[in-house]
């Protein structure tokens, strides 16, 4: 990574060089056959993306430059460089950011290029729906996914448990944690992180009670009671000893590899279906996927299928019909579709899945069956979340939930505080 | 200004200007801003330029991607009243503060004292010693800590000998913070070379005559080692305070810039950093920056005024 930047750098350089040394005009035309695309992701992205850029690049002489960061250093290097008028033409987008992004005219409404440069035909209608804001397509999503528990194989068969096919109940991790005792596992594992400051586990266990996490005009979509109904819920689990001690979970500061199934300490992780092929390659035992916990085993409509990331297109892009047609590639072209797999979601195109069909992988595969199998427990996907709501998580959800769990905080009094703050920062902006 | 007066001797130069008049760019002077330029330069358009339009900033709410927006003092009224956040961070950087720059300085100085000794191999002693303080800063070193102390790591592997069953000392939020203090302490290189330096000034016949007139060493150490040292001591300790109200690294990269466990790390600059490329609230975080700058003038103005009733300079 340091090796690539580098090098970007020095074409930077280069590139500025060239630029005075040739102030002719024809500078403005060579930009025309040259796209910048950034992207959040970790190496086997970038060697998939890298390759998939090259075969456009071989098919229509646009050169495309690839840059990748890993998650928190993404927004702030895409905002300063949008602040610095030095935005590249495609940007990866996420659904949580997408609305805000629209709304300040970063990023081009792409309903212009539909059946022209942008080939839509047998696109999944609700990933188109998912990627609009006030009416207008502003990101082609590259993939659905739905979030799941990342399931340590290994561990389960060690304790002599059989994963039910369509997941379990908050109850039924009591008598995993009994079973796990009884087999005297190796390490003490635990039966599932501490999801209590898990904003996506939060969401589906509201969803789950027919509540939300946010409502469409951006307010909170719970009320006190539920926040403290979920704090005494994982204080239980945490007493128990289902979930991994505080200090252990501590420990897990947000990168892969710091995780508590990487790390051991869990045989489950919450996370996202489409990444069991990142976390696979961090480990040994087999993984496998399942639905977050339900309320209850007739619970219904607790997950959604949403569109894992976007490609959208820069405003300020002087190239934009061929950033267009970059995106249609990446969407619709059943060679890049083999190159660039599962590893973003499952592909939205039917003609693009039927191609796959036959080249997936066995992780891959059951990516793709968690997520058409999800049956009942799948509900509506949400309205876009407001501004605030990455802050709410990160500033106030994590550090309330480490307050109860260090047992600084009582659960009793954790939902008032957490509805209180979150109030707060949604009315801040 | 000197060499530049001392110029006027060139003949050359003195007939041409008598012969033309005096030029802008012939006069002594000039050659000298001439040669500031490329300084002058850099300091104005890399150094000033961004102090001051930061300044601005500090009244403005800017999230980088719409102009910024004049809001008067709300970042600075709200920073006081409002922000519990804020607060935690400035106890905390307070809390480092006030015990790794003591027992950092006590440190280096044991240790100076210890190599003033006129120990065989000094020159690779100091050079061991001083290691730490090239290394502290960086990302490596933070990782390493991570290691050490998480619960299953090197201290608590060495604790186990005993029988003691440590705690995760990095993720615990009653221990994570005196770690880093541990950390800054291990850092005592750079103030030790400073106090090395110092104890050499002290010439021996001081100490000669105090043990003539039977002064013991603690005596001695109290009564001519530390006053003697007074300029080096206040030379480190504003140097270390500067440097230890901006620790960022260990902090960022130890909690994966959170600040957590329950903001047991939420250093004045890494709230600084959350609010400006986390949050993107460049405005209340470029007051931030400036209410860190007037802190550490405070502590600066405080140690040069209160500095002439305990350093004793030479006479």
């Amino acid at each position: 990574m340091i090796n690539l930047l580098g090098r970007r750098r020095f074409l930077e350089v280069a590139g500025i060089a060239a630029l005075v040394a040739s102030f002719d005009g024809a500078t403005a035309r060579a930009a025309a056959t040259r796209l910048r695309l950034i992207y959040w992701g970790g190496q086997a992205r970038a060697e998939k993306t890298g390759k998939a850029s090259q075969l456009f690049s071989d098919r229509t002489g646009i050169a495309v430059q690839n840059e990748f960061l890993a998650w928190s250093d993404y927004w702030t290097k895409l905002a300063t460089q949008i602040a610095g008028g030095n935005a590249p033409d495609i940007v990866q987008m996420d659904y949580r950011y997408i609305a805000e992004y629209a709304s300040r005219q970063v990023i081009l409404p792409l309903d212009e290029f539909i059946g022209q440069q942008l080939d839509l035909i047998g696109f999944d209608q609700d990933q188109i729906e998912g990627g609009k804001v006030g009416g207008k397509l502003y990101g082609i999503s590259l993939g659905a996914n739905s979030v799941a528990n990342i399931v340590n194989t290994a561990v389960f068969e060690k304790a002599g448990i059989t994963l039910p096919a369509n997941g379990f109940t908050y109850a039924q991790l009591y008598e995993y944690a009994e079973l796990f005792k009884q087999a005297k596992l190796p390490n003490g594992v635990r039966v599932i992180s501490d999801a209590s400051g898990h904003e996506q586990m939060l969401e589906s266990w509201l969803r789950q009670r027919g509540k939300a996490l946010y409502t469409a005009d951006g307010q909170l979509g719970f009320d006190v009671d539920d926040a403290k109904e979920w704090f005494i819920l994982w204080s239980k689990l945490r007493e128990a000893g289902v979930c991994v001690t505080a200090e252990d979970n501590a420990l897990a500061t947000g990168q892969m590899e710091s995780s508590m199934i990487v790390m051991g300490k869990a045989a489950l992780q919450p996370d996202n279906s489409n990444l069991l092929i990142a976390y696979q390659a961090l480990m040994q035992d087999r993984l496998a996927l399942a639905p977050y916990p339900l309320i209850s085993v007739d619970a219904t409509g607790g997950q959604y299928r949403k569109p894992s990331m976007f490609f959208s297109i820069a405003r300020s892009s002087r190239a934009k019909s061929e950033a267009a047609q970059l995106l249609s590639f990446f969407i619709s072209d059943p060679e890049a579709a083999k190159v660039l797999g599962t590893e973003r979601g499952i592909p939205c195109s039917e003609k693009v899945r039927t191609a796959l069909v036959t080249t997936l992988t066995p992780l891959e595969r059951a990516g793709l069956e968690y997520v058409s199998g999800l049956g009942k427990i799948l509900g509506p996907i949400p309205p876009s979340p407001p501004t605030a709501a990455g802050e709410i998580y990160q500033s106030a959800l994590t550090n309330i939930s480490q307050q109860v769990a260090f047992g600084m905080e009582k659960p009793e009094n954790a939902g008032e505080m957490f509805v209180q703050q979150a109030t707060e920062l949604l009315s801040r902006g | 200004m000197e060499i530049a007066r001392n110029s006027d001797a060139i003949p050359l130069h003195r007939e041409r200007a008598r012969s033309k008049g005096p030029r802008w760019y012939s006069s002594p002077q000039a050659a000298g801003y001439i040669f500031l330029l490329p300084w002058g330069i850099g300091f104005l358009c890399l150094s000033l330029g961004p102090i001051l339009w930061s300044l601005y900033l500090s009244f403005t709410d800017f999230d980088l991607l719409t102009a910024p927006e004049w809001i008067g003092t709300a970042n600075y009224v709200r920073m006081f009243t409002a922000d519990t956040k804020f607060m935690t961070s400035v106890k905390v950087t307070f809390v480092y503060v006030l015990f790794s720059v003591p027992l950092k300085l006590a440190f280096a100085l044991v240790v100076a004292m210890v190599l003033n000794r006129g120990i065989r191999g000094l020159p690779l002693y100091r050079a061991l010693f001083y290691l730490p303080s090239l290394l502290g800063a960086s990302v490596a070193i933070a990782i390493l800590w991570r290691q050490l102390f998480a619960g299953n790591g090197l201290v608590n592997q060495f604790l186990a000998q005993f029988g003691i069953q440590g705690p995760s000392w990095i993720s615990n939020p009653n221990y994570s913070l005196w770690t880093l203090i541990i950390l800054a302490v291990w850092q005592f290189g750079s103030p030790m070379i400073v106090f090395l330096a110092g104890l050499r000034q002290i010439p021996a016949d001081v100490y000669e005559a105090a043990q003539i007139d039977g002064a013991g060493p603690w005596r001695q150490f109290a009564r001519i080692t530390v006053p003697l040292l007074t300029p080096v001591i206040f030379f480190n300790a504003v140097i270390q305070t500067i440097d230890a109200f901006k620790t960022f690294t260990p902090a960022f990269i130890i909690s994966n810039g959170s600040g957590g466990p329950v903001n047991s790390l939420l250093f004045y600059t890494l709230y600084l950093y959350q609010e400006a490329f986390g949050y993107f609230r460049m405005g209340y975080a470029s007051a931030l920056a400036w209410v860190l700058l007037i802190i550490i003038a405070l502590f600066t103005a405080f140690a040069f005024l209160t500095s002439r009733y305990w350093v004793h300079y030479d006479e």
